[in-house]
């Protein structure tokens, strides 16, 4: 019964897909207002379907209706509650129909949000959202149904989801986060279509278009964030990023959606870069489905693969034909996208960002490059080769450095033109704080040139974030407001500046964090008998016993280990090798011990029959602050998405 | 010169003890064999080490990042290095020892892609078709920054009549006489 | 219409969407050995009970070197196949096994249950795994007369994969 319940949904939002598509496109093209307002209500229907689509199978999948052939997938009675209603994106057809819910919300919250104004704009956003809807429910609906009955008999238990799902509760907002980033693309550039096919893209259509690419920005952010911090608190081998074909594919459009975000600012400002604005906009979604497609079609090698299915192929026409749409799209409409003519002079403002957008745009190229290549390589030459973390390290760190460089020095420039004096001393008042960065760098105790450049590059860069954050602020404590008015001032009338530059404040934190980790991490092996003990760092670490502990899903074998900081005590430490019915090799749990300066990080490599245990431990510094980094990044968008108080109403 | 009995015994001993010199040289097992090495019959690396022997801190270094540089032959992207499995500490070991007789860490992996193939080196031989991860990387920036000063120089003689920078204040006003103006 | 974007489009368009397409024929996970057509390194190893093999001396014969363990499970469901194929190829292809990353303990309970099909060899660090360029268990390398490596076989080894490049090779 819920088979069909939810099979009938998925072909109401099916059917309401096919007819959005050509009302909302015919709307936008005859400018019908009765057409829009028809587009409109099928896009909070097709946001009503896909969320009842999903309510029904959480249902199926709490009560362990196993005739659900989704449910016979992943279901298993053994699993606890949350981890039941999480396994609706654990496997390949439930995260299908998560991301059809993610793109049904999107579609009604933006037909919702945008319905004053911009009238033939929307029109043509819905008809390209509607598209892409089509699609996924398409996929839903047959070749990845999650609803099909199961064929008789009907099993009474499953398999249960992924063990590796069920190790930790980061794994319950990763997901989620990262869908909201990926499918929430589709709505810039859905906007970014319909400014094509209108031949504008005015300054009205500016301000929503770049708050609707902040959102998904923002939860990719947070997103990959997640997947990091999950691999390194779960997968035990102590890093939390592997260059793996399935991490960059988060990690393009995220890189595609900050350049656009940031040649958006030189447009609003100069009313340049309008063809480019939107050029990165259609990659960024672009890059969202290649990387969809790289991820389920098992064509590469990675942690991530889902089984290969038959989708696969489906999503490679699916990047076909966006593909194909777009180039003939900007063949055909990019001229109409006319920018006023500009006066971009090189050392000014503008050109810092259209450095930034050559770095980013080259880093993203880079890593796509470093992706795809053993895919070419092996169609050329019939050899496997790897191209893994010593690649994409050795390329990225110089391209960082000069966006960190460039943090420092873009907004410390003026825009406009600017005599060469005053660009000089607005260049060298932040040097002082650039060599305070090198000497603490040094002081931490790196050596290689390139850690002290950094230190030194940070410096500059935290100098200038924080004088043009506060800007506003200081010249309006100069005029005699006190602190704290200033402050709130500051905040409602520019909270998209102040955005900016804390979201700045994060990236400096998060670049620093992660260049001190590297650069500092240590590293230990012993192997322990019960009451042995083992130093790394000031930690000195003594195995006391082996705990088994069965639970519903899995057996647990955990070595306890006392931690002694500097001579004090400081508590047991748990690592584990965990036992799942559905798997023959035991997974690893590290255990870590964060503190605000370092993390201590334990694994269990071995537990031996003769009660003996190999144990692995690193102490990295800063990892912590990592995380930071990212939510402060996060908080600052979010604060880029508050309007402005007008001038009259901030009286207070 | 020695005569007689203690002669005879002499000879007796001696070919006594070729004889048994003999037997234990064919003996297929047993005694003889365990003196014999175990293992591969022949080193696989048969050029000299490029290098004098190392060891201590500076083969621990070097061992990690060799094996930093080498792909776990059964894990999903992680190096030898970073794996904890038992293939990669094996593999670890033997580069460990490879290190320590003086080779180079061209050698050493070279040595492992003779067995591994290609994939087996996490960063890609700069040579043939692999040049292109290394060199497009180099080209595109040098392509966008040409672009970018292209446009520079086209944009440049327009001189003063650029849009004014834009106030946000104005720009909502304008916003609002829009809207209200039925855009 | 704008050229450039056109040219440009396709410029990227169309070589990435083909090698996507030419990839779904490969196998990210099956990868060729560099061994075959070249000299299999010969070891010297001592099996369980202690008695000594030497892969030179299989000169003259074709071999069979198959890397297994008790953990791995394709290994025990292919143990029986390769039971069956010492026994058809007796005396004109030599069996050799070796043991990858077990405990011999394990091994001697295992062939003491479902019986041999050649010795079982020690590997004491993975070295001659290594020299082969073993990726996992099961794997089997196909050594003709002269011990030049023909051929490598990944995972499960099926008895018309063995009757094939066996009859292939006498």
């Amino acid at each position: 019964m819920i088979s069909t319940l939810g099979v009938g949904l998925i072909l109401v939002a099916l059917l309401i897909c096919a007819i959005g598509v050509p009302v909302a496109f015919g709307a936008g093209a005859r400018r019908s207002s009765r057409g829009l307002e028809l587009s409109r209500r099928l896009a909070y229907l097709f946001g009503a379907v896909m969320v009842l689509a999903n309510l029904v199978m959480e249902y199926a999948l709490i009560t362990h209706d196993f005739s659900v052939s989704y449910v016979a997938q992943v279901g298993s009675r053994a699993t606890p509650l949350v981890i039941s209603i999480v396994s609706l994106w654990s496997s390949l057809e439930g995260s299908i129909l998560f991301w059809g819910l993610v793109l049904g919300g999107f579609t009604a919250a933006f037909a919702y949000l945008q319905r004053q104004g911009h009238e033939h704009y929307l029109a043509y956003s819905l008809g390209t959202l509607f598209a892409i809807g089509l699609f996924f429910t398409y996929l839903i609906a047959g070749p990845a149904n999650p609803f099909a009955a199961t064929p008789p008999p009907i099993p009474t238990d499953g398999p249960g989801p992924n063990p590796l799902l069920q190790n930790h509760l980061l794994m319950i907002i990763h997901p989620p986060m990262l869908y909201l980033g990926y499918v929430g693309m589709s709505v810039p550039f859905a906007m970014a279509v319909a400014a094509l096919l209108r031949g504008q893209l005015g300054a009205t259509w500016l301000k929503p278009l770049r708050n609707w690419l902040l959102v998904p920005t923002g939860f990719l952010t947070l997103g990959i964030m997640l997947g990091g911090w999950w691999s390194y608190e779960v997968l035990g081998w102590g890093g939390y990023w592997a260059w793996d074909p399935v991490e960059n594919a988060s990690f393009l459009p995220w890189l595609t959606a900050v350049a656009a975000l940031h040649s958006a600012i030189v447009q609003q400002r100069r009313g340049s870069l309008k063809a480019w604005t939107t050029v990165l906009i259609l990659i960024t979604f672009l890059l969202t489905i290649l990387g969809t497609f790289l991820t389920r079609s098992g064509v590469v090698n990675s942690v991530h693969s889902f089984t290969p299915s038959p989708i696969g192929p489906l999503f490679l026409g699916f990047l076909g034909i966006c593909l194909v749409a777009v180039v003939i799209l900007l063949a055909l409409r990019v001229d109409t996208l006319v920018s006023e003519p500009s006066e971009d002079a090189l050392f000014a403002r503008e050109g810092a960002f259209l450095l930034n957008n050559l770095l980013l745009v080259a880093f993203t190229f880079t890593v796509l490059v470093g992706t795809l290549f053993p895919i070419v390589a092996e169609a050329l030459r019939d050899v496997k080769v790897s191209v893994g973390e010593p690649y994409f390290n050795r390329m990225s760190v110089p391209i960082c450095f000069g966006l960190l460089m460039l943090m420092g020095v873009g907004p410390a420039l003026p825009w406009g033109q600017a005599t060469s004096a005053t660009i000089r001393r607005t260049l060298l008042t932040p040097l002082p704080a650039a060599l305070v960065g090198l000497a603490l760098a040094a002081l931490l105790g790196g050596r290689d040139p390139s850690v002290l450049l950094t230190g030194a590059a940070a410096g500059y860069a935290l100098w200038v974030t924080g004088a043009r954050g506060t800007q506003a602020m200081r010249r309006r404590k100069g005029r005699g407001d006190s602190v704290a008015r200033a402050a709130r001032q500051s905040v409602l009338r520019s909270p998209r500046l102040l955005g900016a530059y804390i979201v700045h404040f994060g990236v400096i934190v998060t670049f620093v964090s992660i260049a001190v980790s590297s650069t500092f991490q240590s590293s230990e092996e012993a192997v322990l008998a019960p009451g042995q003990e083992f130093s790394i760092a000031d930690y000195s670490l003594r195995f006391e016993e082996v705990v088994v502990e069965q639970k519903p899903h899995r057996l647990e074998r955990k070595a306890t280990l006392a931690v002694t900081d500097s001579g004090r005590d400081a508590g047991t430490l748990q690592p584990a090798i965990n036992h799942y019915p559905t798997m023959r090799e035991p997974i690893g749990t590290p255990d870590v011990r964060t503190s605000l300066t370092h993390d201590l990080y334990l694994t269990v490599m071995d537990i031996m029959a003769d009660g003996r245990v190999g144990i692995r431990a690193i102490v990295t510094p800063a990892v912590l602050w990592i995380w930071i980094g990212v939510l402060i990044m996060t908080a600052g968008m979010g604060l880029c998405l508050v309007s402005s108080t007008p001038v009259g109403k901030a009286a207070g | 010169m020695i005569v007689g009995r203690p002669r005879s015994a002499l000879v007796a001993v001696f070919l006594w003890v070729a004889l048994w010199g003999a037997a234990a040289a064919q003996d297929p097992t047993g005694e003889a064999m365990a003196l014999e090495a175990l293992g591969l019959d022949s080193p696989q690396l048969v050029e000299p080490p490029a290098g004098p022997p190392i060891d201590g801190a500076e083969l621990e270094r070097r061992t990690q990042e060799v094996a930093s540089l080498m792909r776990c032959p059964v894990c999903q992207g992680l190096s030898v290095a970073d794996s904890p499995t038992d293939s990669a500490l094996a593999m670890k070991e033997e580069v460990r020892g490879l290190l320590a007789a003086g080779y180079s860490d061209d050698q050493v992996l070279g040595y492992f892609e003779r067995s591994y193939g290609e994939f087996i080196r996490l960063s890609p031989k700069p040579t043939g078709l692999n040049l292109l991860v290394w060199v497009a990387p180099i080209l595109a920036i040098l392509a966008g920054a040409l672009l970018i000063a292209a446009r520079m120089r086209s944009a440049r003689p327009t001189g003063a009549g650029a849009a004014a920078a834009s106030d946000p204040e104005l720009d909502s006003y304008l916003e609002r006489v829009r809207k209200e103006a039925g855009n | 219409m704008n050229r450039v974007a056109l040219v440009l489009g396709a410029l990227f368009v169309v070589p990435l969407l083909i090698f996507l397409a030419i990839s779904f024929r490969y196998d990210p996970r099956a990868i060729d050995s560099p061994l075959i057509g070249r000299p299999a390194p010969t070891f010297t190893l001592a099996g369980l009970d202690g008695s000594v093999h030497r892969l030179a001396d299989s000169k003259g014969r074709p071999v069979v070197i198959n890397f297994w363990a008790t953990w791995c499970q394709p290994c025990i469901v292919e143990h029986p196949i390769l039971q069956a194929g010492a026994r058809r190829y007796s005396g004109r292809v030599d069996f050799v096994g070796i043991v990858y990353q077990d405990d011999p303990d394990l091994i001697r309970r295992f062939i003491a249950e479902r019986g041999a099909w050649g010795p079982a060899l020690l590997d004491p660090g993975s070295k001659v795994a290594i020299a082969y360029g073993v990726y996992g268990a099961p794997e089997t390398f196909f050594l003709d007369a002269n011990g030049t490596v023909v051929e490598k076989v990944a995972g499960l080894i099926t008895p018309q994969t063995l009757d094939r490049i066996l009859g292939e090779l006498l």
